[in-house]
């Protein structure tokens, strides 16, 4: 053993691999790399397996939660909640959403609530699968946020524009500075027919909103913002002729449905009819 | 807002980590089930404004630590049911060498002594940082580093073979 290793101890190599090392140390670790191959193999090995233990469980995340594991009252079980299936539920949400048909600005939040429970039985599950496909991806994907798609503001025209490209279509994120909300990033998320673009919000004080949008097959007319909730996240959810949308968000539900309003309006300047 | 409520926010990751844990999907969702009964019990006990998760994982691990230690006075093998795993369990939709290594992954791991296979899953599958699976394990730092660094080695010697075992236990 050579000199330079003797400096690097065993925490070292893990914390390189955990990345919690300074920038100096993680330079000091990357020589030591150099001169002793055995030692940067090991280091190799170690990234691996926790990449492996990503590919192996993380489906698990996606995975719908059996009813013995939900500490609320019994619900009505609901449709497998992974996302290869969520195009597919989207393009069902013209007959779920239909039921639901009116001004959308007109009601208040309380009675859209009573309105989603009321339907419930009535109206198809494809809406209330995307609600929740949408509730899902804003919590699996909320520890990620600050780490992989940081948009610096010179970037965020080519993110969008690609983001577009993708969903063929000129989709423009709405901004929500004005209610203290700063876009963060986005991310499509794979669907059978087609992705689904998710965008991400993160006001002063931390809190995160998601904005999902889908593109139907089908084409309706604009329908009521309907509201769903799983555990502490609520969800405003409608349909506006080829789009399916859904607002996230774990914040009081005055201030998402305000949210969604803006969201609401500021796409439907940008897209008539 | 009601701790009922924000407990479902972590049914997701709670499964994941159970499952890495135990390799039988049942077991997994028993611990998970288990877990969540203890924490709405306490509920009272949870001071809102603090870390929700790690006061779950905390709950999880004194759950998985009095089963481990029942199991082994009666010297039954709970950890391990292959038997019970439906095939389609270990298919990856990637190629099939891959489906081999993974098979190789749930083996490795069940071959750690439970405190290794608790710290490198917290770390490397969590992505705790180390002084949070202090905390929710109960454990000095310097205790979470050397089982980091015992298991990691193990496992990768376990997936590499039998003959690296004897090699790298005289390096270290």
């Amino acid at each position: 053993m050579n000199e330079n290793q003797a400096s690097i101890g065993e925490d070292d190599i893990h914390a390189y691999v955990d990345g919690t090392l300074s920038v100096e140390r993680r330079a000091e670790v990357e020589r030591a790399f150099e001169q002793n191959p055995g030692l940067a193999a090991r280091a190799n090995d170690y990234f691996s397996l926790n990449n492996l233990f990503h590919e192996r469980y993380d489906r698990v995340l996606t995975e719908p939660v059996p009813q013995r594991l939900k500490p609320q009252a019994p619900r009505r079980s609901r449709r497998a909640a992974n996302w290869p299936q969520f195009a597919g539920m989207a393009a069902t949400l013209v007959l779920g959403v239909g039921i639901g048909v009116g001004i959308p600005m007109a009601k208040n939040a309380a009675s859209q609530l009573a309105d989603t429970r009321n339907t419930r039985a009535v109206s198809a599950e494809g809406s209330e699968v995307f609600a929740h496909q949408a509730a899902i991806a804003h919590v699996v994907y909320m520890p990620a946020v600050d780490r992989p798609a940081d948009i610096g503001a010179d970037r965020e025209q080519d993110f969008v524009q690609w983001l577009s490209n993708r969903l063929g279509t000129d989709v423009h994120p709405p901004i929500l500075s004005k209610s203290g909300f700063e876009l963060t990033g986005g991310r499509l998320l794979p669907g059978a027919d087609g992705p689904v673009a998710q965008f991400m919000y993160r006001d002063a004080k931390g809190e995160r909103v998601t904005l999902c949008i889908s593109r139907r097959k089908v084409n309706s007319s604009t329908t009521a913002f309907k509201l769903y909730q799983d555990g502490s996240v609520k969800v405003f959810y409608w349909v506006d002729g080829d789009f399916g949308y859904a607002v996230s968000g774990g914040i009081d539900r005055k201030v998402l449905l305000e949210l969604s309003h803006n969201v609401y309006a500021q796409l439907t300047a940008s897209t008539p009819g | 807002m009601d701790v009922r409520d924000e407990l479902m926010d972590h049914v997701p990751r709670l499964r994941r980590y159970a499952r890495a844990l135990i390799n039988n999907r049942d077991l997994a969702d028993d611990l998970v089930q288990d877990t969540l009964e203890r924490a709405l019990g306490r509920s009272e006990l949870f001071q809102t404004g603090t870390d929700l998760r790690a006061w779950l994982f905390t709950i999880m691990h004194n759950v998985f630590a009095n089963q481990v230690r029942k199991a082994s006075a009666r010297a039954v093998h709970v950890s391990v049911d292959d038997e019970s795993v439906a095939e389609s369990e270990f298919e990856v939709p990637a190629e099939q060498g891959r489906a081999l290594e993974m098979r190789d992954l749930d083996f490795a791991l069940q071959r750690l002594p439970t405190e290794q296979r608790e710290v490198v899953l917290l770390v490397g599958l969590e992505e705790m940082s180390y002084a949070d699976v202090a905390l929710a394990l109960e454990i000095p730092i310097g205790t979470v580093m050397s089982r980091l660094s015992r298991g990691r080695e193990r496992l990768r010697a376990l997936m590499a073979g039998t003959q690296r075992v004897a090699k790298l236990q005289v390096v270290r």
